[in-house]
């Protein structure tokens, strides 16, 4: 057994010790998100297929996913869907204006080494794969702020029926705040992992700070950061608003009957 | 602090000062970026005029069908000796642009000048790389801006403690740099004491509960560090390609380490500051509530978090790796060699981190609760 497998293994236990049928449950779900992506990837090999109608499709099917069947299908979690989805679609345009404007497609020059021997006229659009990137790395977090709102708005609402729009709309978004510090500092910490390499390499040759920020590496890696950051930021608002719409929407058709 | 950026209805003096300096340094900042040429050494030139020279419809030996354009530019300089004169480019991009692209008027560029023995500069000039620095800080204020409307004083908190993470980062590994001496899991462990301590006080100060959940993320990084050390260890990491690292000037399984290391602790974080004060605020509620209910209740958020956090890690790591992907497949290499080349590392991180995640579940949980029983004998 390699590696991986180990580690895959460790893993499952711990989940299954800890979370009995729900670790199992998160587990596949791991498992079925890694088959949604890789799917997805193999669609955007085709030069034809336009890969940000590829990323919505994949974003659909990872939200059904998460959100549908670790959880279930309920009012909360359509609603955190819903927001979920038009996050991403306020998302993709931004992403693309973004990418477009700072050229971060593809690959940078110091990438060139592992891409000696292989061919870079592909036919595919490097862009469009940027912007499905960005949203990848985002989506589970944008989720997870979705569904976190959506539920203690829930509580908030069944607890305390009187309350007001406004005051129903204040307390989703003052959750969705809690959540947001914790949230950004999971991805800002897991890119940084991830490129530490990268910053040792700017250190080892001496990269001045105008080389740096001109960078598309890096400037790509910030870009992505940002983005996120400012998904997990939008996605707060908007689930706020859709769940005080539906909530009250539910109250009046009640108090008609 | 108290009313800081809090108080929507009455904007308090001082939060209308911050938004002032707030501004004020927003429009300084746009300004400088667009024009700071003569910072640079690089001489820069400004596209003002591009003629679009040649199309031609290429097929790679590997039956990948790509159009390639030769374009013509001429381009203002903007700094040094030969401030406004005018340049000729010349621009070669592909339909797909991996490694290359179109450039439009408007368009600044780093140019590398060749002169003559007569100093006049040679034509056409060679292009370096874009000048990004206007729109990446344009990209951060927006950035800036949405977290603080939406978070307010929780993502004045966010940008706060990001920007100081990654100036600690930033000078730790100066320090490593200059001095090979140190251990970069070394500096890795130094920082990532500061980086719990600052990033949890800034998201819930000085309590009882940051306390917890500071020592359980501690517990759970070193717990899931350990794990992941032996099983590579034991296995003699059979299945990992480092040879898919980029950027390498170091041992790369050090760095490899290191990264792991950084990478999880947010989520571990994440889950330790949730186990602590949601427990926290059980017991605040109740103070006579039995050592067992919160137990119970503990599981039950744990496991409602669990899937969450390990997705958002999955997702994070995982998809940067698809460009490449795209990459290698189209280049007619072997799936299975593709993946491994490609993602062994990635998922490796992945799982790494998912049981950091779950291992600091029971940790803050017995964390907390031993916080609560110190501070239930403290009364």
């Amino acid at each position: 057994m390699n590696t991986i497998t180990w580690l895959g293994a460790i893993l499952l236990l711990l989940m299954v010790l800890i979370g009995g049928k729900n670790g199992v449950r998160s587990f596949i779900s791991l498992f079925l998100n890694f088959g949604v992506l890789f799917i997805a990837m193999f669609f955007m090999l085709s030069p034809t297929v336009n890969p940000i109608l590829i990323t919505f499709i994949a974003s659909i099917l990872i939200g059904c996913i998460n959100l549908f069947y670790i959880n279930e299908v309920n009012r909360k979690t359509v609603t955190a869907f819903l927001s979920t989805m038009i996050t991403i679609c306020i998302l993709l345009f931004f992403i693309v204006i973004v990418s477009e404007t700072l050229m971060i497609q593809g690959f940078g020059e110091e990438e060139t080494e592992a891409l000696s021997g292989l061919s870079l006229y592909i036919g595919v659009d490097f862009i469009k794969i940027g912007v499905s990137v960005i949203i990848m790395s985002t989506i589970g977090a944008v989720m997870d702020v979705a569904i976190s709102i959506a539920s203690s708005m829930h509580e908030m609402f069944r607890n305390n029926p009187a309350i007001s729009k406004k005051e129903l709309f204040a307390s989703g978004v003052h959750i969705g705040r809690d959540i947001l510090g914790t949230d950004t500092n999971t991805l800002f910490f897991a890119f940084f992992g991830g490129y530490l390499a990268l910053l040792i390499w700017f250190k080892d040759l001496h990269y001045s700070f105008g080389d740096i920020i001109n960078s598309k590496i890096f400037s790509s890696e910030l870009a992505l950061i940002l983005c996120a950051g400012t998904g997990i930021a939008l996605v707060i608002p908007i689930t706020a608003w859709i769940n005080v719409y539906d909530l009250f929407r539910k109250k009046k058709a009640v108090e008609q009957e | 602090m108290n009313g800081f950026l809090t108080n929507r209805n009455k904007p308090g003096r001082k939060q209308i000062s911050f938004y002032t300096v707030l501004f004020i340094c927003f429009i300084v900042s746009i300004l400088f970026v667009n024009h700071n040429y003569s910072f640079y050494d690089r001489p820069i030139a400004k596209v003002v005029q591009a003629n679009l020279m040649e199309e031609t419809n290429i097929t790679d030996p590997v039956q990948n069908k790509d159009i390639l354009y030769k374009q013509q530019l001429v381009a203002v300089l903007q700094n040094g000796e030969e401030k406004g004169q005018s340049i000729q480019l010349v621009n070669e991009y592909s339909a797909s642009g991996a490694f290359d692209q179109e450039y439009n008027v408007g368009n600044e560029l780093f140019v590398l000048l060749e002169k003559d023995p007569a100093g006049t500069i040679k034509s056409p000039a060679i292009i370096l790389d874009v000048k990004r620095d206007k729109y990446v800080v344009l990209l951060a204020w927006i950035f800036i801006f949405a977290l603080l409307i939406v978070g307010k004083r929780q993502g004045l908190f966010a940008i706060a403690s990001f920007v100081i993470n990654v100036l600690i980062l930033s000078f730790a590994l100066d320090l490593y740099v200059k001095h090979s001496a140190v251990n970069l899991l070394v500096v890795c462990g130094i920082c990532i004491l500061l980086f719990t301590a600052i990033s949890l006080l800034f998201v819930s100060g000085f309590t009882e509960k940051t306390y917890a959940a500071i020592v359980a993320t501690l517990l759970g990084t070193f717990a899931s560090l350990a794990i992941t050390f032996a099983i590579i260890w034991l296995t003699s990491g059979n299945g990992l390609r480092y040879e898919e690292m980029q950027f390498v000037t170091r041992p790369y399984k050090i760095v490899f380490m290191g990264g792991l290391f950084i990478g999880s602790l947010g989520a571990i974080m994440d889950v330790a500051i949730t186990m602590s004060s949601s427990l926290f605020a059980l017991y605040e509620r109740n103070p006579d509530i039995s050592f067992q209910a919160i137990k119970k209740s503990g599981r039950e958020i744990g496991r409602d978090i669990m899937g969450t956090i390990t997705n958002i890690l999955f997702f994070a790591y995982i998809s940067g790796s698809i460009p490449m992907l795209i990459l290698f497949l189209r280049n007619a290499s072997a799936l299975g060699y593709t993946l491994s080349m490609n993602l062994s590392l990635e998922i490796a991180r992945a799982l790494a981190g998912g049981i950091g995640i779950v291992l600091t579940i029971p940790i803050g949980l017995y964390t907390t609760l031993f916080f609560i029983k110190r501070k239930k004998a403290g009364v």
